[in-house]
Order: C-alpha cells, then sequence, then structure tokens
C-alpha cells in the first residue's frame, strides 16, 4: 500500500473497515472461555458512534483523549475514535500510581479521559479537580459503577448513543471529518518512561506511525489471515506498533486475553504468528521452561537435555551461518520432532514466524534459548521517539549480541562520541511543551538517542548501553552492566539484578530472587520462611544465588567478575520508582535509594543495616528494619 | 472450559465449537482409525470365540452404562441392575414369541427391533418405579432398596409368574430364525456383533449427549450435592427419576440385545450376582466416566477369559487339580472378581479410566510433567 503524506491512521482504518466489512474478523476477546469475534463492520460502528459522540462533547481538533485501562476492544476502539475526531491520543499505564496519572493527564491538557472501570474512575475522581483541563470520564465497565453520580462521569454506551444521535441529524459528518485529516498532523502524544527524569510526552504524527509499521513489514512481511496477541500495555510504543502501524495496515485479527493474569495461557490457545515483547516475557518463559524442567521425571529430563544440546548446536551452526552437517541436521529433526515441537506448543510459539524483542537489552543465553527453540527471535532495536523502532535482525542473519540493519528508509549512524543517531520518516515532531529537550535529541532531522554503540564488521549495530549507564572498570576498560544482569537472569532463581562497580575497585551486585521458584526450592529442601523477605535472608538461598554468579562470572575477564552480593529484601518495582514501566532499571534512582547498601558492599562489612519504606499500590506505606547479608563470592 | 487438552492454536469463537466433540485432527484421525477397527478389522479378523468375546463385552457395556449412569453420573446407587436387563430380555421375547404380529412387520423383520424398543421403554418405566423411593432416601437405604428390585422382578414375578406364560416350563426357547433384524437373521456371531456394536455405539453417543447437555449437568449437580442442586433450581426428583428412566431404558436395550445370542433365555440368566458385577465393572473402570464403562467392561470379560484359557492350559499340561477348577469356574470368577475389586480399590481407587488420563497426559505434557 502506498502511504503518502496525505493518508492518515482514520483514513486508513475507514478504507479498511469498508472492504472487510462483515466478512473478517478485526479482533476478539476471550469472554467466559470462548473468543468471541469482532467484525470489521462492527468494529467501524463501534468507533463511529464513540467518535461522533465525543464531538457532540465538544471535541476539538487536537484536543487530547488520554487512556487507562487493561487491553481490551473497548481501548482499541476509544483510541481509534480519538484519531477519527480528530484528537490526540494519550496512553497511561493501567498500574499508573495516581500521582503519574495527575502529571500526564495535567500536562498534556487532557480533555477526555477513558477509564476501564471503578478502578480508573477512582483515579480520576481523585485527580480531577487539580487537572482543569479535564472534562469528562468514559467508563466502559459498569461492574461496581452503580453508585457513581458524579456529573462529569459518562459511560460509553451514552456516549455512544450521543453519537447516534448526532449521525442521525448529520449522517455524512463522521467521513467528513475522518476526510479532513493529514498525516503530518499529531496522532499520538506518548509518555517516554525516561530513566533519569520526569516523563517526556513525544509527539507523534500519522504518518510517523504508518511508515514504521510499512517499513518494519517491508523487512518481515504480516498476513491478512496473521493472528496477533494484544496483552501488553497500549502504553508501550511496542504494542502500538503491532496494532496500530502494523495491524491496521495488514489487517490481521487482534486478539485480547480475558484478564491480564490469564494472558499467557491465552497466548497459547491462539498461537500467534507475530510476537513483540520486551525481554522480560521471554525470561519468564525461560524460567517457566527451567522450572518445570527440574520437576519433570527422569526420562522426559533426558529427553529434553538431548534435545535442547542439539538445538544449541544448531543454532550455533546458524549463527556463524555455516552449513549444518547432515548427521546434526538429521538429529535436530528428531529431537525436533520428540521434544522441540512440544515444547512450542506449551509456550504457544507453535505457529509463530517472527518473534521480536526490544526495549530492554536480552541476554545472550536467553536468545540462544529461544534459537535452540527454533524459534526466530530477533532483537529490535527503537525508541518511542522513531514511533517504535528503526532496527532489526533479518531472518538468516541474526548475531545474539547485535540488533541487526535499519529497517528501510531508515539511516542509522554513530557520532564521534559513540551515540547512535537515527534519521527515517518516522522520527518524531518534538517533546510536548519542551522545546529545550527538543533541541537537544532532534538536530539537523537526526535523533540523538543517548544511547552508545558501534556498527560492527557484517553492518549489524550494537547497542552498547545507555551513554550514562556504561561503566568504566578499574582496568579502564568500559563494560556494560546490563550485560551481566542480563547473563544473571538466565538462572530461573533470579528474578532481577542490579549491577554496581563503575570506577571502582570490584564489581558488586544486589540480587533479587525469584519469589515462587525459590520458594519451591526452599519447599523441597524444607527450609522454613514466612515472607519474602526472610526467605532471601536465608544462608541457603545465599549459597543458591552464590553459584548462579559464579556461573555468570564464568567466561567474563578478572576485573569485570562480580565479587560481592547480597539479596535485597524486596523485588525491584515499578512502583517504587526502580523501574520504569517498562521494567527497565533506574540505576541513578536506586543508587541513591539504597546508598547503604552500595557503602557496605565497598566495605568490608557483612551486614548492612536497613531501615526504610516500602509504598503499596494503594497508597499505603510500611516500615522496614533489617538487616541484609553481604557475601563475598570467593572467586 | 472444555476439558479436553488442546494444542497451541486451537481455540473457539463459539459455544458449539467449545463442546464439539473431535476438537483436533489428531482426535478425528484417532476415532476413525478406532471406528475402522471396530466395524472393519474386528469382523475381518476375529474368529468365532473372540468375536463371543467381543459380544459378551459388548453386553457388559450396555449394561454397565446404566449402572454408570445412576452411580457415576447421578450418585444413586444401585444393586439391582440386572432386573432391568431381564425386563428388557422377557419383554422382548414374549413379544416375539407371544405377539399376533401382522405378517408384512414379520415379513420385513421389524418384528425384533420394536420388540427392542417397546422392551426398553418398559424396562425404563420399570425402573422409574424403583427408582421412586430414591426421592426419599439415600446411600444405603437406597441400595437395599434396589435390591428389592432384583427380588421382587427376578426372583419372584419372572420366576413365579412371567416364566409360566405360554406354559414352556422354566425357559423360553426361541425358535431358529426368530431373531430377525430387517432382511438379516441374527444367526451367528458376526451378526451379533454387528448388532452389538452399532447398538453400543448409539448408546455411547446417546450418553454422552445426554451429560453435555442441560439434563447431565443436572445429574452431576445431584451427584455433587443434592441440596445445593436443589437450592440451583433443578427439580430433583424429576432428575432422579429421569436418571432411572434412562438407566433401564438402556438396560431394556442390552436385555433384549442379549436374547439374540441366546438360544433361551431363563431367569438363571439375570442373577442378583450379575447386578453387582456390573457394579464392579464401573468400579474398576472408573466411576463416572463413559470410557471407564468401556475399559471396565473389557477388563472384566478378557480378564475373566484368560483366567479360564489359563486352567484349560493347565489341564492340559496334566496339573491334577486345575481340572475341579474348570468343573466350578463360576465360582474362581467369583471369587477373581471380589480379588480383582480389592486390588483396584487399594491400587487404582479411580478405576482404568483415570489411568488412561494419565497415560494421556504424560504425552500431553511431553517434556514437562506439569
Amino acid at each position: 500500500m502506498e502511504i503518502t503524506k496525505d493518508l492518515t491512521i482514520p483514513k486508513l482504518f475507514y478504507e479498511k473497515a469498508r472492504s472487510y466489512g462483515d466478512d473478517r474478523v478485526a479482533m476478539r476477546e476471550k469472554q467466559f472461555g470462548i473468543w468471541r469475534p469482532i467484525t470489521w463492520k462492527r468494529y467501524f460502528d463501534e468507533v463511529k458512534y464513540l467518535s461522533l459522540g465525543l464531538v457532540s462533547l465538544g471535541l476539538e481538533d487536537g484536543d487530547k483523549i488520554a487512556m487507562i485501562g487493561d487491553n481490551r476492544p473497548e481501548g482499541l476502539w476509544a483510541e481509534m475514535a480519538a484519531l477519527c475526531s480528530r484528537g490526540v491520543g494519550v496512553w497511561l499505564f493501567q498500574d499508573c500510581l495516581i500521582d503519574e496519572v495527575k502529571y500526564i493527564v495535567d500536562h498534556s491538557d487532557t480533555k477526555f479521559l477513558f477509564g476501564e472501570g471503578q478502578e480508573e474512575v477512582d483515579k480520576a475522581i481523585s485527580i480531577f479537580h487539580e487537572c482543569p483541563k479535564l472534562q469528562k470520564v468514559i467508563w466502559d465497565d459498569p461492574k461496581g459503577m452503580r453508585n457513581y453520580d458524579q456529573d462529569f462521569l459518562i459511560s460509553l454506551k451514552e456516549v455512544q448513543q450521543r453519537g447516534r444521535e448526532l449521525e442521525a441529524q448529520q449522517p455524512d459528518l463522521f467521513e467528513k471529518i475522518v476526510r479532513k485529516g493529514h498525516g503530518d498532523e499529531v496522532a499520538l502524544l506518548f509518555y517516554t518512561s525516561g530513566t533519569t527524569s520526569a516523563p517526556k510526552g513525544a509527539l507523534l504524527s500519522h504518518n510517523n506511525m504508518l511508515m514504521m509499521g510499512k517499513h518494519l513489514m517491508e523487512v518481515d512481511p504480516c498476513r491478512e489471515s496473521d493472528d496477533y496477541v494484544s496483552y501488553l500495555p497500549f502504553a508501550w510504543i511496542g504494542e502500538q506498533m503491532m496494532s496500530i502501524s502494523c495491524g491496521l495496515q495488514i489487517g490481521y485479527t487482534i486478539n485480547f486475553p480475558e484478564e491480564p493474569e490469564t494472558a499467557q495461557e491465552n497466548i497459547r490457545e491462539i498461537g500467534p504468528h507475530v510476537m513483540f515483547a520486551p525481554p522480560r516475557m521471554y525470561e519468564q518463559m525461560t524460567r517457566s521452561v527451567q522450572v518445570k524442567y527440574l520437576d519433570a521425571t527422569w526420562l522426559k529430563r533426558k529427553f529434553y537435555e538431548i534435545a535442547h544440546n542439539i538445538g544449541y548446536r544448531v543454532a550455533d551452526y546458524r549463527f556463524k551461518k555455516k552449513p549444518i552437517p547432515p548427521f546434526w541436521n538429521l538429529l535436530h529433526k528428531l529431537s525436533l520432532l520428540t521434544v522441540q515441537k512440544k515444547l512450542k506448543d506449551h509456550l504457544g510459539l507453535s505457529r509463530v514466524r517472527h518473534a521480536y524483542t526490544g526495549g530492554a537489552a536480552m541476554g545472550p543465553d536467553h536468545f540462544r534459548f529461544f534459537h535452540a527453540l527454533g524459534v526466530n527471535l530477533k532483537q529490535i532495536y527503537g525508541q518511542t521517539e522513531v514511533a517504535g523502532i528503526s532496527v532489526v535482525h533479518r531472518d538468516g542473519d541474526i548475531k545474539f549480541d547485535t540488533v541487526g540493519h535499519p529497517i528501510p528508509g531508515t539511516e542509522v549512524r554513530i557520532t564521534d562520541e559513540g551515540e547512535i543517531i537515527t534519521r527515517s520518516p518516522s522520527v518524531f515532531l518534538g517533546y510536548y511543551k519542551n522545546p529545550e529537550a527538543t533541541e537537544k535529541a532532534l538536530r539537523d532531522g537526526w535523533l540523538h538517542s543517548d544511547d552508545k554503540g558501534f556498527v560492527d564488521d557484517d553492518g549489524h549495530l550494537v547497542v552498547f548501553d545507555r551513554t550514562k549507564d556504561v561503566f568504566t572498570l578499574r582496568d579502564g576498560k568500559p563494560f556494560s552492566p546490563q550485560y551481566l544482569e542480563t547473563r544473571l537472569k538466565f538462572s530461573p532463581y533470579i528474578k532481577d539484578s542490579w549491577v554496581i562497580g563503575d570506577r571502582r575497585d570490584y564489581v558488586t551486585a544486589v540480587m533479587c530472587i525469584d519469589y515462587a521458584v525459590v520458594g519451591k526450592w526452599a519447599d523441597e529442601k524444607k527450609i522454613n520462611y514466612t515472607s519474602y523477605h526472610e526467605l532471601s535472608q536465608q544462608a541457603e538461598v545465599y549459597d543458591l544465588v552464590e553459584r548462579q554468579i559464579r556461573q555468570a562470572n564464568k567466561d567474563l575477564p578478572e576485573s569485570a567478575r562480580i565479587a560481592r552480593f547480597t539479596n535485597l529484601y524486596k523485588e525491584l518495582d515499578p512502583d517504587d520508582d526502580e523501574l520504569t514501566r517498562t521494567r527497565k532499571l533506574r540505576r541513578s534512582f536506586v543508587e541513591k535509594r539504597y546508598e547503604d547498601i552500595v557503602n557496605a558492599l565497598y566495605s568490608d562489612a557483612e551486614m548492612v543495616h536497613i531501615d526504610t519504606t516500602i509504598k503499596y499500590e494503594d497508597g499505603r506505606q510500611s516500615d522496614i528494619k533489617t538487616d541484609l547479608t553481604i557475601r563475598q563470592t570467593g572467586d | 472450559m472444555s476439558t479436553t487438552w488442546l494444542p497451541c492454536s486451537v481455540y473457539h469463537q463459539n459455544y458449539a465449537q467449545d463442546h464439539a466433540w473431535w476438537q483436533t485432527n489428531f482426535i478425528k484421525g484417532k476415532m476413525l482409525v478406532l471406528f475402522l477397527v471396530l466395524f472393519v478389522g474386528i469382523p475381518l479378523y476375529a474368529d468365532s470365540y473372540w468375536l463371543s468375546v467381543c459380544n459378551s463385552v459388548g453386553y457388559t457395556v450396555l449394561g454397565a452404562l446404566g449402572v454408570q449412569l445412576l452411580i457415576g453420573f447421578c450418585g444413586q446407587v444401585t444393586l439391582g441392575h440386572a432386573a432391568f436387563l431381564a425386563v428388557g430380555a422377557y419383554t422382548s421375547t414374549l413379544m416375539i414369541l407371544e405377539f399376533p404380529w401382522p405378517q408384512f412387520l414379520l415379513d420385513w423383520g421389524l418384528a425384533y427391533p420394536i420388540s427392542i424398543l417397546v422392551a426398553a421403554l418398559v424396562s425404563g418405566v420399570w425402573c422409574v418405579i424403583f427408582g421412586l423411593p430414591s426421592a426419599k432416601v439415600k446411600g444405603f437405604y437406597l441400595i437395599l432398596t434396589t435390591m428389592a428390585a432384583q427380588f421382587i422382578t427376578v426372583d419372584f414375578l419372572i420366576t413365579q409368574y412371567i416364566s409360566q406364560i405360554g406354559g414352556r416350563g422354566q425357559a423360553f426357547s426361541l425358535p431358529p430364525g426368530t431373531i430377525k433384524f430387517g432382511p438379516w437373521v441374527i444367526d451367528n456371531d458376526l451378526k451379533v456383533y454387528y448388532l452389538m456394536i452399532v447398538l453400543v455405539t448409539l448408546s455411547c453417543v446417546v450418553m454422552i449427549n445426554l451429560l453435555r447437555s442441560r439434563v447431565g449437568r443436572a445429574w452431576v449437580a445431584i451427584r455433587d450435592n443434592d441440596i445445593s442442586a436443589e437450592v440451583m433450581g433443578i427439580n430433583v426428583v424429576k432428575y432422579k427419576l429421569l436418571a432411572f428412566f434412562v438407566a433401564g431404558f438402556i438396560g431394556g436395550v442390552a436385555g433384549a440385545f442379549w436374547i439374540s445370542n441366546l438360544a433361551a433365555i431363563s431367569p438363571e440368566h439375570f442373577p442378583w450376582f450379575w447386578s453387582l458385577w456390573l457394579v464392579g465393572v464401573i468400579l474398576i473402570g472408573g466411576v463416572g466416566s463413559i470410557h471407564g464403562t468401556v475399559f471396565g467392561s473389557i477388563f472384566m470379560v478378557v480378564v475373566m477369559e484368560v483366567l479360564q484359557l489359563l486352567i484349560m492350559y493347565l489341564m492340559d499340561m496334566g496339573f491334577a487339580w486345575a481340572e475341579p477348577l474348570f468343573m466350578d469356574f463360576l465360582f474362581v470368577k467369583e471369587a477373581a472378581f471380589g480379588l480383582a475389586i480389592c486390588a483396584f480399590m487399594i491400587f487404582e481407587p479411580n478405576g482404568l479410566a483415570y489411568r488412561w488420563w494419565q497415560i494421556k497426559n504424560y504425552f500431553n505434557l511431553w517434556p514437562f510433567s506439569y
């Protein structure tokens, strides 16, 4: 399809919905155990009336409409309706705390807020009077909403009813409004999670979004008949890229899980053809496989081990782009048939053609793991400011320490300082109400990413790390802490890790155990514990974690090895601002927050005393007083 | 939610799909092979002896289905089911022997098929009559009332009165050629086998369909907790009696079918032990499972046959002590039955169906254990 400057997302939506009508399923939602289909005709009608309803509520061109809630058809309808009525969509993470919601709603000058149900409405009510621009709050799930009588609340159905009335008066109004749009107009206002500062709002045009999808699909074509599962937050640009940029252009079916908790199970039912998820999803899958493997019977374990070793061997041949010897090829076929096929079935990866990971670094161990399984997993490099992605692996040309080649229409260069800069039709318009930041990021049409990297001999881009996160080891060599952290996370027992060691004598780490896995391990070992905190401080657990660290230390240069570590008394959590909403570690923040621990790690202390407060999602706080052991790895 | 294990990318867009019988190609293929074996393979390759074994299995399945329904799905323990088989067998026999059939029905060979239907209905109604106490009593007391069915029907009514009809004495013999199904005279094991396999298939289909309907869900609710079932708005008495009717109906079919395999019928064909035997079949096969009914029937019949073959072999080998065992095989059989029940209660209390489920799961979950 030709993407002209005139084309907008609503125009494309209009065409697609018209041509597909009732013949094709636009989306499915699992309800009461059944994947209920929604045809393009119904999708179109829902969006049309919602959009006209917004117009009748007083929406004007360029007004901001914020959305918050789980992935569900209504969420996508709201976004599409906002775009169709020439508004600008703003997505919030569903687990945003009230302060974050308030900051974004207020900063973006949001006029209408779509909330899913009671929880979101409660958040909206508590900030309503602090956000003067906010006029109406729209909800769609009636559960628990009976006794809410604030006059700024309105249900999605009522809005659509208003839309129907407006259409009765002006039958061609919707088409007229859709026709008015231009590709360079702002479509989405996306708040970047920001590892350092308050979120910045990136303005993305219709053209940015569409070009990005088009270029990605030139590399890896999707098909109309594909299934895609939408379960990651819409507030993450990757999900927008798959659901809107690609989904709308190619017209594949978007499937919504029954509940966020059932997403993994629901993915398995659908068996999507395309997947894009941050590394933590793949890490989770790996962990569940490793744990289940440990619990399997002897025969099954042996089968798994042999098949997986064959898989690794064959994957390594492929990575090196060497032909696979016939003997290994035969073994590989056998192992595919006996183990890998079934394993992929368990993970819901049976039909997957392209699986992408991006948004954070993924460890080489995880990467090899999926290739050994026979999953075509590729790295993606991108950012919100280029409407998603700019660099991706090509089929058959995959190196697990790189992110691949730029997609068509995209130029990537490395500045003299080693910074990665990008120029493409998808580069954003600027930051909302933040000209300084815009000036810093956009220079002569080049987007400055603030990431360090280089291009290797095969023309692959290698992203080293965020500029500010690169370590200098005591021998003066640069080192990426993310690399070590992702290696540590390959152990099923470790959920998160935080490696410290910039300009220090040795490298240390703060570890977060995986409560479920280590808990089960402790149960089997008959180790008593009552809480995460207590479990993490058991001597046996320290032994366990130490073994995992030694494993990760193995092939590292001596100066990069972890010398001392401690187990943290809690998991790192975005609600405590330790991680971003996309679960990237906010290094400078945690360094400040856990200053005592860091100091203790770089002293001779064997204990560190902690006295702190933790915040719960509902706003409660509790004090924690505890002692953490510090352990020498003895290397 | 469907209870079958589904592979990745098999999903349902409506409830009809969700409740469909064979949801994957693998299952379709498996069932096709099964039907080929049942309808083509066995008739082609089995000799008369093994055909008669198969017929015994089929008869046991038909008899045990009703018991499975009452005990396994509706929670109404019954120990008198042979009575309803007897009612079916006698109704069918009497109709064939005594009913003044118009000649054209005889010519078309419809007398026997019609008699099967009537036998099933009579047996169903008879079963409802003995199910009436279930409106009031449960558990042990119900077991005793169902035993009354056995004694009143077989030992009293049939032996003392029904057998006297026509003045034939104890046994009703069926003249050759009277058992006619349409143009086919059922006169050898192969034809009995075909009749059996069709009836078993039909009965299983009916049962499975009933169980996935509102009726079946009501039965299961009553089994699990009759008070909550009533609270949910299920007419407990109505559904219990319906269960008795269906159980009696299938029992009637079983009885009427079995006369095709017998030259003569007498009350000794339906002893109280046979009622107990059918309960044993579902205990060994698995309570609350149609698969279990079939597995249990196969197990019980085949084990007994193998036992008999073993004793005959021992006799041939010249072991003198084997001879009395062969002479009194009926008692050996009863002892083996008792032993089998004990062994299953201890080692496999959920029956063969559970074992089958575990085997399937072993491969479904491959290469993991959960």
